[in-house]
């Protein structure tokens, strides 16, 4: 039929631009990140290749980017254990108790992820500064756990209801409390549920730029992502090949993540949002 | 069983406990803030000055300030060209993703990896790739024989290069959410379709576009939402500029805040926060959606 070459051309050629629309950039940082020069792609520049950038980023005592890689994974790892146990705490209790405005609630929950984080930075950083607190790790980890609690009760109530209540009745009966149901029951049931709004939580904190810019000074708290945004050369060029190999090796640890568990993070996300 | 007495029975009390540090969390780290970012707006509250209640002037300032209309304006174009396009994008890509072919799973995994990236990096690599003399986006003008395009130094130029660098990190968000749409969509619908002789546009159009209205209309709730705060990118690509062309309201505020005058910078933010909530109740008007939460 005419109609199915047409849908079949149309596909292969929509695969063939999406995968050069969504790699071509990354290509370009890891070409950078490994030419002699960052002006590579001129006809007349011979190309050369090296792990001298790289090896700068991982060793310059100057660029601090270990250190600011290590801040990253401190606190988006702990404000994503944080945010996904009070989350699933509060799921229990929106898809397991009786409770009075259930649906505003969520909604509320919800609404509150709508704000611009500009509008409460201000004010968080004088919070922040009154406590001695500005350029620590909870200075962030804070903020970051309320900020992905919204979506994260959302895709764990997506996940809670889907779990029988007879298993909650079960444990009941067998005299536990809420949170032994919670723990040893929900918790191993909904362990797909909960591993993929853990990871999505990370994920959130890791790419979080405006709270770590305003709340951090230097390297003893400062993310990797406000460390690669102020990456400013020593001589006044921009030193590309460094900042490239420095993205290059701040992607790795999330990009890793998304393909590795690829399923998990589309199931999450979607589950946030769409209604099955 | 409904009571209806006043005594709150132990059940409920125990769910108000689970609630309880989330809710904490939510009213100490957001809407305290927000309150106190809201307070603070009708005061002059500079450093070295004795903060004073000022009323509406800071509105009143910022209602005749050029700057605050330029990046109001701004931030307005930038929902309006932004999301339409990396909606319709997203949409072309799901319905890519939806068909059956070799490499499929790898294409799927291949559209993730903008949406895993940092902001501030995709940043830096699209500074780059705009660079005059060596980026790789004047390198393919070149290949065509054009001229080499000034990216970043011109308003129009910044304009269009914000518009795609975003576009590159958010369109798979949009692919991925319509996606999960596109595959609810029961396959005998189609079959039927096919069996009626309803041709590739006529099935888009009659099955596909209706039926996804919820979904898009989420998808669209989330990326204006987020387009209207568009901050990372900007900050890093541009630094608002040239000449603050494109400084969005939260880069505006921004500004103000880290100069010290945190009165007219939370009245700006107050301002963005009322267009996002105003917008966010037309799509959950249009969406229907408190009939769906039950």
């Amino acid at each position: 039929m005419k109609e199915d070459r047409l849908g079949k051309i149309l596909t292969v050629g929509g695969a063939i631009l999406t995968a050069v629309f969504c790699l071509a950039p990354i290509g370009v940082m890891v070409l950078t990140a490994l030419a002699g020069r960052p002006d590579f792609l001129r006809p007349e520049v011979p190309l050369a290749w090296t792990v001298d950038h790289l090896r700068a980023v991982l060793t310059s005592e100057a660029i601090h980017f270990p250190e600011y890689l290590r801040n990253s994974l401190l606190v988006s790892a702990a404000s994503a254990v944080v945010a996904v146990f009070l989350a699933s705490l509060a799921a229990y209790a929106l898809t397991r108790m009786s409770l009075p405005g259930r649906g505003a609630l969520l909604l509320l929950i919800l609404a509150v992820s709508m704000f611009p984080p500009v509008s409460l930075v201000g004010y968080l950083y004088r919070i922040m500064a009154s406590i001695g607190w500005i350029n620590t790790y909870p200075a962030l980890i804070l903020p970051y756990v309320a900020w992905t609690l919204p979506l994260s009760v959302w895709i764990l109530v997506s996940y809670f209801t889907r779990i029988p209540r007879d298993l909650d009745r079960a444990g009941l009966i067998d005299g536990c409390s809420r949170l032994q149901i919670l723990l040893k029951i929900i918790f191993p049931t909904a362990a797909p549920g909960i591993f993929a709004t853990l990871l999505l939580a990370f994920i959130f904190a890791f790419n979080e730029f405006l709270f770590a810019l305003m709340l951090t000074t230097d390297y003893s708290a400062r993310t990797v992502p406000v460390g690669i945004a102020l990456f400013q050369g020593l001589h006044g060029q921009t030193p590309w090949g460094e900042i490239m190999a420095a993205a290059c090796l701040t992607i790795l640890p999330v990009v890793l993540l998304a393909l590795f568990f690829q399923r998990r993070i589309v199931q999450g996300l979607t589950r946030g949002a769409v209604k099955e | 069983m409904k009571k209806t007495s006043f005594h709150i029975d132990r059940e409920t009390r125990a769910g108000i406990g689970f609630l309880a540090p989330l809710l904490l969390c939510l009213i100490g780290l957001i809407l305290v803030p927000v309150a106190g970012t809201i307070a603070t707006s009708v005061f002059r509250d500079v450093p070295y000055l004795p903060k004073t209640f000022i009323g509406a002037a800071n509105y009143v300032s910022l209602l005749n300030d050029p700057a605050f209309w330029r990046s109001l304006m701004f931030t307005l174009l930038f929902v309006l060209v932004s999301v339409p396009l990396e909606t319709v994008f997203g949409l072309g890509i799901a319905l890519v993703l939806n068909q059956v072919f070799a490499g499929r799973g790898m294409l799927r995994a291949a559209v993730l990896i903008p949406w895993a990236v940092p902001a501030a990096v995709s940043g830096r690599i699209f500074e780059l790739i705009y660079n005059y003399s060596y980026g790789a986006a004047n390198r393919m003008l070149a290949l065509l024989h054009m001229e080499p395009a000034n990216w970043l130094g011109s308003a129009s130029g910044a304009f269009l290069g914000v518009v795609a660098a975003d576009a590159w990190k958010t369109t798979p968000f949009a692919a991925i959410i319509l996606l999960a749409g596109l595959s609810a969509i029961p396959e005998d619908l189609y079959r039927q379709a096919r069996v009626d002789r309803a041709g590739t546009f006529q099935r888009f159009f009659r099955i596909t576009l209706p039926l996804l209205r919820p979904v898009l209309i989420v998808t669209l709730l989330f990326r204006t939402v987020d387009a209207l705060r568009v901050f990372d990118i900007l900050y890093v690509l541009t630094g608002g500029g040239p000449g603050g062309a494109t400084t969005s309201l939260s880069l505006f505020g921004y500004r103000y805040f880290s100069a010290g005058d945190f009165g007219y910078a939370s009245a700006a933010t107050v301002i963005l926060f009322g267009i996002a909530f105003l917008l966010s109740l037309v799509y959950l008007k249009l969406g229907g959606f408190s009939r769906e939460i039950r």
